[in-house]
């Protein structure tokens, strides 16, 4: 029994190191997230070279006719990972279309898009503003025509839709990180163990989650 | 009471099904813009007032002053409400880009403003500028695939068509056992369903 644990374990930790399952956990992670994370494009670009390797395979398999079984299973193959390139960079998109202006606004946050996501962000946010303009805040009196703010009086922008940071996010721990702080004031302490599940405010462990020692599911 | 005609638009968001919408209502949409300009034309009267009877408005607290408040806050209030219902609405039609394509069926349309009609030609483009510059499409493949093979029935007559080393004649109300990257073309244009027992 013993000899098998190892092997099913050797298994998995090489799994987790193929490019594959690097996205599978990038889509993850960005599934749960409630705010947009950084774009990992050595990662993608990497995936799509693998992704184009497994279309070139398949078509030298048909035309040396290849067994079918063994064609439909690197088919298989090849569309589930095409399927999770395709749903990580619409859950991105999605994600930026939810919180256009907020990312829009933030050096920080643009800096997390790819290149191309952030054209999308700002065009995203431009079209939208230009929507509201005509058909509200063009009819609205003078003092009240902000996209951004509801007033002249308001003293910051209080009309930008925001991620909920301090949702709760289910995740499972990598290794032992040890006696973690949740809190700023250091009143609520958890002792993180190697490969177990918690249900923490997102907030608090945003910075394990960017550093990649824990995962959302 | 002010604000109530406002409000009245945001419950007609609530009472619609997630995703779906009713027709835009431009009567009570108009009645709240025309509303905030009261609200505005009050505000500034009672300002003046104030100003006229040489008080200081930064600090008097009289009955003009609570009552200009009250028109300020109520315009706000319906500005929040326009908004909302604007921007709840913007949400679920770029939604549709996603469930439906770039071209949106009648029924919807008709439900849309003017702008909101704009709004979504021109996100649709920004959707396909990225998607063209990262020269991958993210329109198919909504739905985890589960196996490279399909049953798909055939809507339309399709003819004849020659799919990898062998032809098939899709006539319509036909059954096959199809590629599911064959399909999905076919499929996203209408042309085909898949087909669940």
């Amino acid at each position: 029994m013993s000899s098998w644990e190892d092997e099913d374990s050797a298994a998995a930790s090489a799994a987790a190191t193929t490019d594959v399952e690097l996205l599978k956990r990038a889509w993850r992670n960005e599934k749960a997230a409630p705010e947009i994370l950084h774009f990992d494009s050595a990662l993608v670009s990497r995936a799509r070279e693998q992704i184009q390797l497994l279309e070139e395979t398949l078509d030298d398999f048909t035309d040396n006719g290849v067994d079918d079984l063994v064609v439909s299973l690197y088919q298989m193959d090849l569309d589930r990972t095409l399927f999770l390139l395709r749903s990580y960079l619409r859950l991105r998109l999605q994600k930026i279309e939810k919180y256009m202006a907020h990312i829009a606004n933030s050096e920080d946050l643009l800096s997390r898009l790819s290149q191309q996501e952030q054209r999308f962000a700002k065009s995203c946010k431009e079209i939208m503003e230009k929507h509201l303009e005509q058909s509200v805040l063009s009819k609205l009196p003078y003092g009240y025509d902000s996209v951004t703010r509801q007033s002249l009086s308001s003293t910051e922008d209080d009309m930008v839709p925001e991620p909920q940071l301090d949702t709760f996010v289910f995740c499972k721990t990598k290794s032992d990180v040890g006696a973690f702080q949740l809190d700023d004031v250091g009143e609520e302490v958890v002792d993180l163990v190697a490969d177990d599940l918690y249900v923490l405010r997102y907030k608090s462990i945003k910075g394990l989650v960017e550093a990649g020692r824990i995962d959302l599911i | 009471m002010y604000a109530r005609r406002a409000s009245q638009l945001l419950k007609e968001l609530d009472a619609c099904e997630p995703g779906q919408l009713v027709v835009f209502n431009s009567d009570v949409f108009d009645q709240v813009i025309r509303e905030c300009g009261e609200h505005n034309a009050q505000f500034q009267a009672l300002i003046r007032k104030m100003v006229e009877q040489n008080l200081d408005i930064e600090t008097t607290r009289n009955e003009d002053h609570y009552g200009a408040a009250i028109h300020h806050l109520s315009l706000l209030r319906n500005k929040r409400c326009l908004m909302a219902y604007m921007y709840n609405r913007a949400e679920t039609i770029r939604s549709f880009r996603w469930k439906i394509g770039p071209v949106l069926p009648h029924e919807i349309q008709e439900k849309l403003n003017f702008s909101e009609k704009e709004y979504f030609r021109s996100h649709s483009s920004a959707i396909k500028s990225y998607i063209s510059e990262m020269d991958i499409d993210l329109t198919v493949d909504m739905v985890p695939p589960k196996d490279p093979y399909i049953q798909v029935r055939v809507l339309e007559d399709i003819g004849e068509v020659s799919l990898g080393d062998h032809s098939v004649s899709l006539t319509k109300n036909s059954l096959h056992f199809l590629r599911r990257t064959d399909a999905e073309q076919f499929i996203s244009q209408g042309l085909m369903e898949e087909f669940l027992e």
